[in-house]
């Protein structure tokens, strides 16, 4: 029966298509099949350790710190990271590496050695809990609704953008990509809980990193080295496609129309921090870590890795502007003339380079990361709707088999909502734009109010919830604004010549200091919570427990200064 | 009975039956070359990219080989 299967599947993916820019043969399905054979038997082996709520949501709190942390990467790893931030470096140039390195490594190192502690030793089982613990059940509610609504969103976005460079590349029907990949997700995560896809992101992790290598090897060779490619690029483009800082004195001397401004407060204060601190989808990764210590190094070796990642995503981009024989366009030109769109890049490197096998390997890994990306997210998404809507608001007596029912339930509903989204999106694409706008509107607000209180004892209830609200409608207000009257980009982003990107990280900005602005007024005009009430939630409240290294190399400190040192030297570099 | 088996494990599996996979596929293409080649496959990239996973797979896989359960 499975061989009548693998053959029809075979035929069928093998089918010269007719425009797709290329095929696999036999050894790259058989790649894939097994990639896929090994991720269901995952679900299935682990399905006997996901009986108690705290195994199916928090994976018992038993990883080791290299498992939460490479899984922390991973799950933010999804098909757009992959395939988007690639056609972005296409783009605009080298500037594209700022979202991997200002704009995560100093919010992963904060998040490791400053906010960790608290969200540990509360024990809490989510970033709704917590703000429960410290704000009541409206900054819960608010907080968890948003969350669930725009994870299961950006997971059918995540689905579509990979289902649709899928099809151009190889061929693939869009419902086929759509439908085997979900159904595969829901299945291991269905089964197996927050373990399966902790344990396949890793897996997924590592196969993303072995797919991926050879593009950028073999594309160094081709283009005769790293100053070699520099040296062409800066003939076809110009110099500012290699420059990290030095051309972000101000807005029109850059691609992405920024000003270092916006990149250091903007992104790497605001956004960043708010991504990689509050968003749950990475969050509950680190939470699942078997002890404190464990749970501070998983951000820690999560920077590492992340600080590699611009290697196999960024360097395949600004190669293709120097070996590809043809270019690149916008994905609304590339509908309207048939050419390819910057976000095909990746695939298209593939393609140049990888024979049979080999692409197999490598449609695998881009595979790998659509998947893990979505895992994260009906993972979160099962674990908040569960713990911060259902077991909070709609039936708080029910046993714990019954939250394990309705968590493995959420799973599947997840997945069918994203599907859903997917065939959305295919039909108006212009929801994907509204969507990534929506998604920031919450981040930035939600990190003003957790910070606020973690680390002020006077942020009261009435101050968190109220700050949470006008810096959310701050950002609303600052979207529709530009949106109906694009000259008032002058004053959002502070210039005319501010493009997109630009925007985001301003308006990121305002919303937060407004939130923050806010949440500190309305706190010094009520009642602040007594202290008894704060332990193990606000900082000096109570001592942190001591962790006891018996050598320098045990202390997440000293690593983290590491990952700061070679942060910093990495920036000189590439300046 | 055994222990529970490591995602090293896994890992190390998985990176092996696709390094024996793309390694023969390499060293099939020596004798019978592609018709439409990629760029630079005079590297020969599936011989000596396949022999490396194979190594680190199989090291792995034996390394975290599940061990029967002491009781």
């Amino acid at each position: 029966m499975q061989s009548h299967i693998f053959v029809a599947l075979s035929t069928y993916l093998a089918t010269p298509p007719t425009h797709s820019l290329a095929h696999l043969n036999a050894i790259d399905i058989a790649v894939i099949a097994i990639y896929f054979g090994v991720v269901i038997f995952i679900g299935f082996y682990l399905k006997g350790k996901s009986n108690t709520s705290e195994e199916f949501f928090m994976a018992g709190r038993e990883m080791t710190a290299w498992i939460a942390g490479l899984s922390f990467v991973s799950a933010n790893l999804g098909s757009l990271e992959l395939m988007g931030w690639a056609g972005s470096a296409y783009q605009y140039g080298i500037l594209a590496t700022h979202w991997y390195w200002i704009g995560a490594i100093p919010a992963m190192l904060f998040l490791g050695i400053i906010m960790m502690p608290f969200y540990y030793i509360s024990k809490v089982n989510s970033v709704p809990g917590y703000l429960h613990l410290r704000y009541g059940d409206g900054a819960r509610a608010l907080s968890a609704v948003s969350f669930a609504f725009m994870t299961v969103l950006m997971s059918g976005i995540n689905m579509y953008s990979m289902a649709l460079v899928m099809k151009v590349v190889l061929g693939w029907n869009l419902n086929f990509s759509i439908w085997v990949s979900s159904i595969t997700v829901a299945l291991y995560v269905g089964l197996g809980g927050l373990r399966s896809a902790i344990y396949n992101e890793v897996l997924q992790f590592l196969l993303i990193w072995l797919g991926a290598l050879l593009v950028p090897i073999l594309g160094l060779i081709d283009a005769g080295g790293w100053t070699n490619l520099k040296a062409q690029i800066g003939t076809r483009l110009g110099s500012e496609y290699v420059h990290l800082w030095s051309t972000t004195g101000h807005f029109s001397q850059n691609p992405m129309g920024i000003h270092w401004t916006g990149l250091v407060f903007g992104l790497a204060l605001v956004i960043s921090c708010g991504y990689w601190t509050t968003d749950f989808l990475v969050v509950q990764r680190v939470l699942s870590a078997n002890n404190l210590r464990s749970a501070r190094m998983a951000p820690i070796i999560g920077a590492a890795f992340k600080m590699a990642v611009p290697f196999i995503v960024i360097l395949p981009g600004l190669l293709a502007l120097a070996v590809l024989p043809y270019h690149l366009v916008g994905e609304t030109q590339a509908v309207a003339t048939g050419q390819h769109s910057y976000n095909e890049v990746l695939p298209l490197m593939l393609v140049r380079y990888c024979g049979p096998g080999l692409l197999g390997l490598g449609v695998t890994a881009l595979i790998a990361g659509f998947m893990s990306g979505m895992a994260g997210n009906v993972s979160a998404f099962s674990t908040v709707w569960t713990y911060d809507i259902y077991g909070a608001f709609l039936n708080k007596k029910a046993t714990d088999q019954h939250y394990v029912a309705m968590g493995r339930w959420c799973t599947f509903i997840g997945v069918l909502i994203s599907v859903g989204t997917a065939y959305l999106v295919q039909h108006a694409a212009s929801i994907m734009d509204y969507v990534q706008g929506l998604f920031s509107f919450f981040i930035a607000p939600l990190f003003g109010t957790v910070i606020l209180g973690m680390l002020w004892k006077r942020t009261t209830k009435a101050g968190g919830f109220w700050g949470l609200l006008a810096g959310t409608c701050t950002a609303v207000g600052l979207f529709l604004w530009v949106h109906f009257d694009p000259s008032a980009l002058r004053y959002v982003a502070l210039s005319a010549d501010a493009k997109t990107l630009a925007e985001d990280m301003y308006r990121a900005l305002w919303s937060w200091l407004v939130c923050v602005i806010v949440t500190v007024v309305v706190s010094y005009a009520t009642k602040p919570k007594p202290l008894s009430e704060l332990e193990g939630l606000v900082y000096g409240v109570v001592p942190l427990p001591v962790e006891h290294d018996d050598h320098w190399y045990q202390k997440p400190i000293a690593w983290a200064g590491v990952i700061a040192v070679l942060f910093v030297i990495l920036n000189i570099i590439f300046w | 009975m055994r222990e529970e088996i490591s995602i090293w494990f896994f890992g190390g599996v998985l990176f092996l039956i696709y390094g024996v996979i793309i390694c023969l596929e390499g060293l099939w293409e020596l004798n019978y070359p592609l018709v439409n080649p990629p760029v630079l496959n005079d590297l020969h990239a599936p011989i000596w990219w396949g022999a490396m996973m194979g190594v680190a797979g199989l090291s792995y896989t034996v390394k975290f080989w599940p061990k029967k359960r002491r009781d």
